[in-house]
């Protein structure tokens, strides 16, 4: 059980940049009056950043040709539409990206 | 200015958002577990690899810096490490911002020890909550804390199995953090402010993806849709 220096700066530079982002954006927001304008940005930047971060890779799984990938997520969406439940919703993704890639893959 | 009443934080709450959290554990533990087998490559020792998943907490950031991992670090290697970072997890920057109507309530010294909880299945999944009437900040740091608990641990176990495990893509354990994300994504939709917020956030995203290398995509699209959901006006 050791820890080399250079490795331990290393890990500690990390968690000062990954801490300083946690912390930044929330102390930010302290300096921007909530006006109702900002409300409304605000409200929409959670489905903004859900929608930068699955779209970008479904669609370039598509183009890689990951069928799996893309036949999960066309599921959860279908499986959360109709049941509202997360957990049915990652179990089918899951099975039908391992069928798919299991048939295909 | 008055202040607004301080949202509570309790056991129960932080109960209850671990509890929503149960369905995305395989994946979290999968994902943990390739991360402490594949830290293995780069000589990590498992204190290492288990202080590193506990003090950094940030699984998309650990494994991308992994790919330029080192055995000597410079001051310019570190800074480039320092800025990598930054840029993969500027999210956080987002999400931490749309806490502050909720979390801006508590006094500091809560505040921002339940921020360092955060990671984005909690936050989205606590927003969730918070949009269904909830007000509980336990919510938010229970599920944060049983993310952390089980990321730790897997990493442990991934650097002690090494490279025994099975290929994660396989029985589809990379579904499961985008199948989750589309759960929580879904509920919001209320209108033409969705319609143009997240049509501009997935355009933006997509072409930035394939036009700017690293991870400007995401901050990128999620500002540009934010900003054209929240200055759509709509009867609500």
């Amino acid at each position: 059980m050791t820890v080399d220096p250079g490795t331990l700066t290393a890990i500690l530079v990390m968690a000062a940049a990954t801490a300083f982002n946690r912390a930044g954006g929330f102390w930010l927001m302290r300096l921007v009056p909530v006006t109702p304008r900002v409300r409304r940005v605000l409200d929409c930047l959670p489905g903004a950043v859900l929608v930068a971060l699955l779209v970008p890779g479904a669609v370039q799984g598509a183009v890689k040709g990951d069928m799996g990938m893309v036949g999960g997520l066309a599921a959860a969406l279908v499986v959360s539409r109709l049941t509202r439940s997360d957990l049915l919703a990652v179990v089918v993704a899951m099975a039908v990206a391992a069928g798919i890639r299991a048939f295909w893959g | 200015m008055t202040k607004p009443h301080p949202a509570p934080l309790t056991l129960a709450g932080m109960a209850e958002g671990a509890r929503a959290m149960l369905p995305l554990m395989p994946g979290i533990a999968a994902f943990g577990m390739a991360f402490g087998a594949a830290s293995i490559q780069k000589s990590f020792t498992l204190l290492e690899a288990t202080v590193s998943s506990a003090i950094v907490f940030a699984g998309l950031a650990q494994m991308v810096a992994l790919e330029g991992w080192t055995q000597h670090w410079t001051a310019g290697s570190l800074l480039a490490l320092g800025f990598l970072t930054l840029t993969v997890n500027m999210r956080h920057v987002l999400m931490g911002a749309s806490l502050r109507p909720w979390l801006g309530t508590l006094p500091a010294w809560k505040s921002y020890p339940a921020l360092m909880m955060m990671a984005d299945n909690n936050w989205a999944a606590a927003l969730r909550y918070r949009a269904e009437g909830g007000n509980d900040v336990g919510y938010f740091v229970g599920s944060g804390l049983i993310t952390w608990f089980v990321w730790v641990l897997a990493t442990a176990v991934g650097h002690l199995v090494g490279g025994g495990i099975p290929d994660p893509k396989a029985v589809g354990i990379d579904l499961v953090v985008p199948a989750f994300f589309i759960a929580m994504l879904l509920p919001n939709w209320k209108g033409k402010r969705e319609a143009v917020g997240w049509g501009v956030a997935a355009a933006v995203s997509t072409a930035v993806s394939f036009v700017l290398p690293g991870w400007w995509f995401i901050v990128i699209g999620a500002v540009a849709g934010a900003l054209a959901g929240g200055f759509t006006d709509d009867d609500r």
